[in-house]
């Protein structure tokens, strides 16, 4: 079924429901629904099985329209749904949950409620998961009317956790991970209740490192921003600023030259390289096989000096502009990244059979963890974790941007769904990507790196999907036609995953707890880009100005 | 005067001084080799010597939950029973220092003593991480103990004697090693269990439970439980190299043949992936125990019927 039948096969669903069908985009249909109807509708399109949830972006319409709009993100290739209902801005905002459908909704409902303040009914639990404890009530950072001096720190809220008389009751007590711990190397909080070594009950708090990135985009031109989104994760960089620039460019209608996109989609390659390389040493030590982490790491420095030959950048490349690519890859260069690419192809073969084979390693992986095909689609997997289980979520085959669109690749999946199979699955991918990597340099075409973009965006919206080297990564830009963005929302790919870990943890072994958060390749920075202000001293919240100044001082030194 | 030979060599050479700077040594070249294995650069030669300067500067911190005396006794009698094992085993291929009829088996129990501290602090500090950390160390402790036992008990029963400086002396006109394969296999790693070395480690898994049952030590307690597995790695490698590598007369063997069976060590330390505390458990019960158990009925069938 090609796009234009599944949008029509969607319509024909909604029929009942539908109070207004709008055409934001070529692949996307916008359905109003009141918000009675919304777990009707939602239950229409899950049991026809039209595509997945994907995203849920709340929008504050501005003070005098008086109404918050939520947007249900439906995708089934390239073809999208939103649900669209209207909330009033002030007085009863509150939506019905939907996570008795779709577990995955759960997250994408608590960071809706925390950040634009609809409030969800009915959902199992609505513990603050993103905005930190000493947040005030009752004050939504994404509101249009939202000033930072609401969000003053408010006292009282912190319980002290631990009682008097000590930690054991009964057989069972909490096993806290995080936010600092060894095993994870980003700051997130995991609450296990462990009977002996057997894990009962499990519970996660995400937010330590948010950095209010949503907010910050608000005052920030469209130039500007693609060097803030960039920081979002420090692993996946540059499928950022692609998402980023690729949303922009669809709005302003600029056809981006060939040669960007191929340049683009190199240094997206070599950046999955990256990134499943650091997976792999990470999950090699989470397993306590500390001599794989070492070696793979060790290959990693050939990639981040691949990288550092193109972009001059080892972390955050840079390699995106608006429009177009920052550098060029000439000759010479093509001829390192083919060396480097050689010795890497060699050690990745090794490190699939080391996965593959090894007897001690495989008593960690093997059978731990399985996610069965049908509850990866229901738990709204993502990427290599959702591959593992056999199950096809990769925006570059599914909905093929860029380069994609010339050189098509294979998806890799596998079929048992535990560690061994995700292990398995990043590993093959690398060769896959190897092998783009290659093909895009042989057919590297001529033209200029960069068209020119205009300052102001024309006004509209888009959904901008790409894949990232942990699934599938959605931004949905708002323009509002000025030099700012009106609204954008990212939901990282880690976020869908999520629950994947927390369901399977139960019953299992505390020894297997971090391989399975490892299994899916958390990445918290991505995670934590919604929406705070931070307070160092836990007493005052700081304006912009002091901010500054305090980094101005603090350099001077 | 004959109080001061057994003073000096209570505190100074074999055991005492001598003892816990081998011990730091043999800990470098551990490091150093798994380092070296791992492709990292590792430690300088006085790390393990400066590492436990630094933590005798450091502040030690009681937790409100814990008993102080035992917070503070546990780590001095781990050491103090570690250092007392020595005594009994040949160090630097010398005589041992004492020795009696049975003493090896004082001497197994005397370095089980380490582990049964370590789980005693961990349950005291009650903290969450040093809680499991216990439990773990003390199934750990249940299932390679039997196997370790009777894997020394195999040249003890080739020598017939219990006395490890009689079967040192056997030792060295027969290498049991040859003779007696699975046991020194299960021995060795009976002693990477023993001292929660990997893949043995789920005690101390970083990963899952911080530092095990040492979490909440600092400063000189953790300085002392240190020290005092240093030792116990010199003493057990001595033990296992004096009844299966030919025994140790001088300190020239003693030194070349302790220094094999870390290597030896120290390669399984890197090739092999950390177990799930069941799967040790498992491990030790339906393998360890049983191959190590038909080679005794063997020996005790080959000593009473010689062929």
């Amino acid at each position: 079924m090609n796009t234009e039948q599944n949008l029509k096969k969607a319509e024909w669903l909604l029929t009942s429901w539908n109070k207004e069908t709008t055409h934001p985009e070529p692949n996307r249909l916008d359905f109003l629904i009141s918000a009675v109807d919304l777990r009707r509708a939602v239950t229409t399109l899950h049991d026809a099985q039209w595509g997945y949830l994907s995203a849920i972006t709340g929008l504050d319409l501005g003070v005098e329209s008086g109404q918050l709009e939520v947007l249900y993100h439906f995708c089934n290739g390239p073809a999208i749904t939103s649900l669209k209902v209207h909330l009033p801005r002030t007085g009863d905002a509150s939506l019905p949950t939907i996570e008795d459908i779709i577990p995955s909704a759960t997250f994408f409902e608590r960071e809706l409620s925390e950040t634009v303040g609809v409030q969800i009914t009915g959902a199992k639990s609505m513990d603050r998961l993103f905005i930190p404890d000493d947040w005030p009530e009752g004050v939504y950072p994404m509101r249009a009317d939202f000033k930072i001096e609401q969000a003053a720190p408010v006292e009282g809220r912190y319980v002290d956790e631990i009682p008097e008389e000590g930690i054991v009751r009964g057989n069972t007590f909490v096993v806290p991970i995080g936010p600092q711990h060894p095993a994870l190397k980003e700051p997130g909080h995991f609450e296990f209740t462990v009977d002996g070594e057997v894990v009962t009950a499990a519970r996660m708090r995400l937010g330590y490192a948010h950095r209010g990135i949503e907010k910050a985009a608000e005052s920030r031109n469209w130039i500007q921003n693609l060097y803030l989104f960039e920081r979002v994760c420090g692993i996946c960089s540059h499928v950022h600023t692609m998402a980023y620039a690729l949303g922009v460019e669809k709005l302003a209608q600029v056809e981006v030259p060939m040669r960007a996109q191929a340049i683009r989609q190199i240094v997206a390659g070599l950046e999955r390289i990256h990134s499943h390389l650091l997976w792999l040493g990470v999950a090699a030590h989470e397993a306590g096989f500390d001599t794989l982490f070492m070696y793979s790491w060790r290959d990693r420095e050939t990639v981040m000096n691949l990288l550092e030959q193109i972009t001059g950048n080892r972390v955050n490349y840079s390699a995106n502009v608006l429009g177009g690519v920052k550098c060029d890859i000439g000759l010479e260069q093509v001829k390192v990244i083919k060396q480097g690419l050689d010795f890497l192809e060699v050690r990745i073969r090794h490190y699939l059979e080391v996965v593959t084979t090894d007897a001690m390693f495989l008593n960690r992986t093997r059978g731990v963890g399985t996610i069965s095909y049908a509850e990866a689609e229901r738990f709204g997997l993502l990427g290599p974790t959702a591959r593992a289980s056999g199950l096809v979520r990769d925006i570059r085959v599914e909905a093929p941007y860029g380069s994609y669109t010339r050189f098509p690749i294979s998806a890799v999946t596998a079929t048992n769904g535990d560690l061994e199979a995700r292990c398995e699955v990043r590993l093959s991918e690398l060769l896959v990507t190897c092998f783009a990597i290659r093909t895009l340099m042989d057919n590297l075409p001529e033209g200029p790196l960069t068209v020119k973009m205009p300052r102001k965006i024309p006004v509209g919206e888009t959904i901008s999907r790409v894949e990232a080297p942990r699934g599938e990564l959605f931004y949905y830009i708002k323009s509002a036609g000025g030099e700012y963005p009106a609204r954008i929302h990212v939901r990282t790919p880690s976020l869908c995953n999520w629950v994947s870990v927390l369901e399977k943890a139960v019953g299992r072994q505390l020894a297997d707890v971090p391989m399975l958060i490892a299994g899916m390749d958390p990445c918290f920075s991505c995670n934590d880009r919604v929406v705070t202000v931070k307070h160092f001293s836990g007493q005052k919240t700081w304006s912009w100005k002091q901010l500054r100044e305090y980094g101005i001082e603090y350099y001077k030194r | 005067m004959n109080i001061l030979p057994s003073l000096i060599s209570v505190l100074i050479f074999p055991a005492g001084l001598t003892l816990i700077f081998s011990g730091m040594f043999y800990e470098w070249i551990d490091r150093k080799l798994v380092a070296r294995f791992q492709n990292r650069v590792g430690p300088r030669w006085f790390q393990p010597f400066a590492d436990m300067v630094k933590l005798f500067a450091k502040e030690q911190i009681t937790p409100r939950l814990a008993n102080p005396f035992l917070f503070f006794g546990l780590p001095v009698l781990a050491m103090a029973g570690a250092l007392t094992s020595a005594l009994y085993v040949p160090l630097m291929g010398l005589q041992p220092a004492h020795s009696f009829p049975g003493d090896l088996i004082v001497t197994i129990y005397l370095l089980s003593l380490l582990t049964m501290c370590i789980g005693l602090a961990g349950w005291n500090t009650s903290g969450r991480f040093s809680l499991v950390g216990a439990t773990r160390a003390l199934t750990q402790m249940f299932a390679y103990e039997a196997p370790f036992l009777l894997a020394l008990l195999g040249p003890a029963l080739a020598a017939g004697s219990w006395q490890i400086s009689e079967v040192n002396r056997y030792a060295q006109t027969h290498w049991i090693v040859i003779t007696q394969p699975v046991g020194f296999i299960v021995a060795l790693i009976g002693l990477m269990g023993k001292l929660e070395l990997p893949p043995f480690d789920s005690p101390e898994a970083e990963t899952e439970i911080v530092a095990g049952a040492l979490t909440e030590y600092s400063g000189r307690g953790l300085a002392i439980f240190k020290i005092g597995k240093s030792i116990e790695l010199i003493v057990g490698i001595t033990l296992v190299s004096a009844f299966y590598l030919g025994g140790l007369n001088g300190i020239l063997p003693f030194l070349l043949k302790t220094i094999v069976v870390l290597v030896l060590m120290t390669m399984l330390q890197t090739l092999l992936t950390r177990l799930r505390i069941d799967q040790t458990v498992g491990l030790w019960w339906r393998f360890g125990t049983i191959l190590v158990l038909t080679q005794i009925m063997l020996i005790i069938f080959l000593r009473s019927y010689p062929l």
